[in-house]
């Protein structure tokens, strides 16, 4: 993602780049690092670590280029590198395992719940908010740069260095996680599902 | 759900291929899809399972973004990251 061509900025443009194209995406980057770590204090190192990195290799960016899938992208490269061995992160999913899954016949982009869209509506942000935090790191990114940061396919390609149609099928098979786990607040909660005897 | 070979309305009740219409219907939600918009009014109109699955996917990412809330930046971060790049300028 723009890093193949060094470039070699003045003091100035440096800092131009860092306080138009870089700081800006603050907000976003830390949400996401909070929903990676699950803890402010990790989140708030992430960030500044992150933004030191970004700083320090900004001769690597193209100004003018899409900053904040730069910028995710190192953040997520830090957070696999640092921060991840020591949060108590679920076991890593096998994906070998998940695309051979979705590459077979009979699973694929089938409807898997009874839940409806007028019970998704209804229910409060914190119920969406503690579904989407108990998804593994893997699916909750994907959702999180696709449906929270609305990132293209393509950039969260290069973000995650997966190819798209890994990109495609992580976020599908991550959905309907969330759709599972949104089932069971649901019918918790008493909304309408249609069909209570399928647990 | 029960589904069979029936129509209901305008509607088909049982989708031909769910597999290959909601890979679309999701490809159109996430915005990767140009000129979506006559496939899709065609979609919803003719096929229950569709109409239903294309509203419950568009609900979720609704509630995602809507309902997740950013979480609140603490002050003084961009002043401790400004600090910080000022120390190794």
């Amino acid at each position: 993602m723009s890093e193949v061509q060094r470039r070699k900025y003045s003091q100035e443009e440096k800092n131009t780049i860092f306080d138009g194209e870089f700081m800006p995406h603050i907000d976003s980057m830390y949400n996401f690092a909070y929903r990676l770590t699950f803890d402010e204090d990790d989140a708030k190192d992430l960030v500044q670590d992150t933004y030191l990195k970004a700083y320090r290799f900004i001769n690597s960016f193209e100004q003018g280029t899409n900053a904040k899938a730069w910028l995710f992208r190192i953040l997520k490269n830090s957070f696999i590198n640092e921060y991840r061995k020591k949060s108590k992160q679920p076991a890593k999913v096998d994906y070998q395992e998940v695309e051979t899954y979705y590459n077979s016949d009979d699973v694929q982009y089938q409807s898997t719940t009874d839940l409806r869209a007028d019970s998704v509506k209804d229910m409060l942000g914190d119920e969406i908010s503690n579904a989407l935090n108990s998804l593994a790191v893997d699916f909750r990114t994907v959702i999180i740069l696709c449906d929270l940061e609305g990132f293209t396919y393509e950039e969260m390609a290069k973000i995650l260095d997966i190819p798209i149609g890994t990109v495609r099928s992580r976020l599908h098979r991550a959905r309907n996680l969330l759709k599972e786990k949104l089932r069971g607040y649901a019918q918790n909660m008493g909304y309408n599902t249609e069909e209570e005897e399928e647990i | 759900m029960a589904m069979n070979e029936e129509t209901s309305g305008a509607r088909k009740l049982k989708c031909d291929d769910t597999s290959k219409c909601f890979e679309l219907l999701e490809s159109i939600l996430d915005g990767e899809m140009d000129n979506s918009k006559e496939v899709l009014k065609e979609k919803l109109a003719k096929c229950q399972p569709c109409f239903e699955h294309f509203h419950l996917e568009q609900a979720i990412r609704d509630v995602l973004k809507t309902k997740c809330t950013k979480q609140e930046v603490p002050n003084e971060l961009a002043d401790c990251i400004r600090q910080k790049i000022q120390e190794i300028k």
